[in-house]
């Protein structure tokens, strides 16, 4: 069964990302107008990395939540949990990821997040390259609310 | 990290003869032991050019270079002997690439590092035989290709045809390639001929998680993506003919298939897991290292033995995953040629693993030790007479394969008492990169590549064109440079020589 989206969930945000150098690895590197935005955007930069996001229809969605002691582990649990919901049921690759809940106060740091996309099925969707995992390697989160700078770094192994 | 100008950096390193160069200690904090790496001339311009590069002032993110983390593993605690960077060494994450490194099993305070594996655990290579010649192949390679290309599910998202259910899954970690066998995917003498018999008796899949089973399910007899691949390959060149012959190739032209591939999403899994585990017991255990991605656990902590035996099963895991794409490559090949598997003689020469924990005994200043050897992109080569080695190979020494990049040549070198002395019984792995993927991206066409390998009679099946530029030839370094050097330092011995006609990658 299909599920039906209102019009303002199938609206694809812009792309604000991109794909840095590492010799055997790629660096993904989001920002965006507020932390939540860079986050969201460096899980659509890892979906781009493993197909043609423009062949990705919203046609499901699946809900995620990441935990974390840290923002750098609430990043890394986060990435880690968009990964799983591609590697196994229901193998959701997405082209839009909106976080619903982003708590980083005190020692709570936690994501809720929904995932729309469709599931990966080969023949419609091209293959690029398979991520194998989130790595803390190099991981910068850059946070300041006063300058409006949100910026993420995060090497995925590949 | 120690910031140091690079003429200064120089100082703490000295060369030890054409081809290997000492890390002495002080090149990074706590060295316990000093640090050795093997290069030839070719090679060691790039590993200076990537220690210069890291010496830049005002350099923000960036990433270790491989010298650096090969002094940064000699800092561990309980490593004897040496850190080694093998020729085809890079950075990598905690460990370089193609670094290995042995700990005393019998000092408690040494440690285990799922760093020092990789997160593709028992990534390896595989050599098939067969009795075809180069010409019996080349007037249907097209067709031949295209069958390995249909038979093996590879690339991004791909799922195993081998049925399997999550208790089938079970008792494939716990066995190995034992499983394979009861499941009549493989020849009994294939065990034989591979590593620890295909089997790690030590697999415990209760230590493994959910996760990671269910990431490893559907990719079961998956041959993967990156840097994977299965090749259709000729005997170019024999250099040891008596080696040769033991593995049963006799002459130039001989057929052969090699297959290059891990343990998937399952391995990927056991190695995240770990590593969240790990940082808990760092803090716990006061372990103190250089970097942060060099997570590690004593090995007689909890943590450490759970990943000894959770690595064990994803170990397992990819043997069983070798053994399905060997099971579908002998399918391809009978069904062109009209002959079983058996009448085409394709027996496995010999199985490697390069991102592997393994207990062993070495001689470390003379004295027995049993030793966890951690090799990461580094491959096992057990010299003549070891009693690890299949009866086949023991005059030879350990068959050693050295998968090339997609498009050059490939090497079976044997191992030698003198790597059994200095390495810990340890080579190269392969190439190892040279420029980063997204400077092949940038600087590399597909169509143009596709073109040149087109040129040089190769054909190739790829399910992700832009993985074309990433896998280059020219993203590499020369695995011959890579493979000179070992077989001039003396750590292994040149045999054979592989060309590959057709290419089948994800």
């Amino acid at each position: 069964m299909e599920e039906s989206f209102s019009q303002e969930e199938l609206v694809l945000p812009q792309c604000k990302y991109e794909y840095l150098d590492h010799t055997a690895d790629v660096q993904l590197h989001s920002w965006g107008d507020s932390l939540k935005e860079a986050f969201e955007q460096c899980g659509i930069a890892m979906f781009g990395y493993m197909t043609e996001l423009p062949s990705v229809e919203i046609k499901q969605s699946s809900e995620i939540e990441a935990t974390g002691h840290d923002l750098e582990s609430l990043l890394f649990h986060f990435l880690d949990e968009l990964l799983f919901l591609f590697s196994a049921e229901p193998f959701l690759i997405c082209s839009k990821v909106t976080i619903t809940q982003f708590v980083c106060e005190g020692d709570e740091f936690k994501i809720t997040c929904k995932c729309y996309g469709e599931e990966f099925t080969l023949g419609k969707h091209p293959q690029g390259t398979e991520v194998k995992a989130i790595t803390y390697s190099a991981m910068q989160i850059i946070n300041e609310p006063s300058q409006n700078k949100f910026e993420v770094y995060v090497i995925i192994d590949i | 990290m120690v910031v140091r100008q690079y003429q200064q950096e120089l100082e703490y390193l000295e060369r030890l003869s054409p081809y290997c160069w000492k890390i002495k200690k002080g090149f990074q904090p706590n060295m316990n032991v000093e640090g050795i790496f093997y290069v030839n001339q070719t090679l060691e311009k790039l590993m200076f050019e990537e220690l210069k590069n890291a010496c830049r002032p005002g350099m923000a993110g960036g990433f270790l270079p491989g010298v650096k983390q090969i002094a940064n593993v000699a800092a561990l605690p309980g490593i004897v002997g040496r850190s080694i960077g093998l020729p085809d060494v890079h950075s990598g994450y905690g460990f370089a690439i193609g670094n290995m490194a042995a700990f005393d099993m019998n000092n408690p305070e040494s440690i285990v590092s799922p760093g020092g594996v990789g997160f593709d655990i028992n990534c390896g290579v595989r050599l098939l035989r067969t009795s075809l010649m180069e010409s019996d192949v080349l007037p249907i390679k097209e067709q031949l290709a295209q069958s390995l290309f249909d038979h093996i599910p590879v690339g991004v998202g791909s799922k195993g045809i081998i049925p399997m259910n999550a208790k089938d899954l079970e008792e494939a970690l716990e066995m190995g390639m034992d499983w394979s066998l009861r499941e009549g995917y493989i020849w009994a003498e294939d065990k034989e001929h591979c590593e620890e018999y295909g089997r790690m008796l030590n697999a415990d899949p209760s230590k493994v998680s959910t996760r990671a089973k269910k990431r490893g399910l559907p990719q079961l007899g998956t041959l993967g993506a990156g840097n994977h691949y299965a090749e259709i390959q000729v005997v170019e060149e024999i250099f040891d003919k008596w080696a040769a012959g033991k593995m049963g190739i006799e002459e130039k032209g001989q057929v052969c298939v090699m297959i290059h591939s891990g343990s998937r999403g399952f391995g990927h899994q056991v190695a995240t897991d770990a590593l969240v585990q790990m940082e808990k017991a760092m803090k716990r255990d006061d372990i103190e290292t250089n970097d942060r991605q060099l997570a590690c656990a004593r090995i007689n902590s909890q943590e450490g033995q759970d990943y000894l035996k959770a690595m064990a099963a994803a170990a397992n895991f990819a043997w069983v995953n070798r053994s399905s794409m060997t099971f579908l490559c002998r399918q391809a090949f009978a069904k062109q040629f009209g002959l079983a598997p058996d009448d085409l003689d394709m027996h496995v020469i010999y199985d490697v693993s390069h991102n592997i924990a393994k207990v062993e005994e070495h001689i470390v200043d003379g004295v027995p030790k049993t030793l966890l050897v951690h090799r990461k992109g580094s491959t096992r080569a057990f010299p003549p007479h070891h009693p690890l080695i299949p009866v086949d190979y023991q005059l030879t020494g350990q068959p050693v394969l050295i998968g090339g990049t997609m498009g050059t040549c490939s090497y079976v070198l044997t191992g030698t008492e003198q790597g059994m002395m200095e390495t810990f019984g340890s080579t190269c792995h392969g190439a190892g990169r040279a420029l980063s993927r997204a400077k092949s991206r940038r600087n590399l066409d597909y169509t143009d590549v596709l073109r040149k390998l087109e040129s040089t009679g190769i054909t190739i099946r790829v399910a992700s064109p832009k993985l074309v530029m990433e896998e280059a030839p020219e993203s590499y370094k020369n695995v011959t440079d890579v493979v000179d050097t070992c077989h001039a330092a003396g750590i292994s011995k040149k045999c054979i020589k592989l060309r590959p006609i057709a290419v089948i990658k994800g």
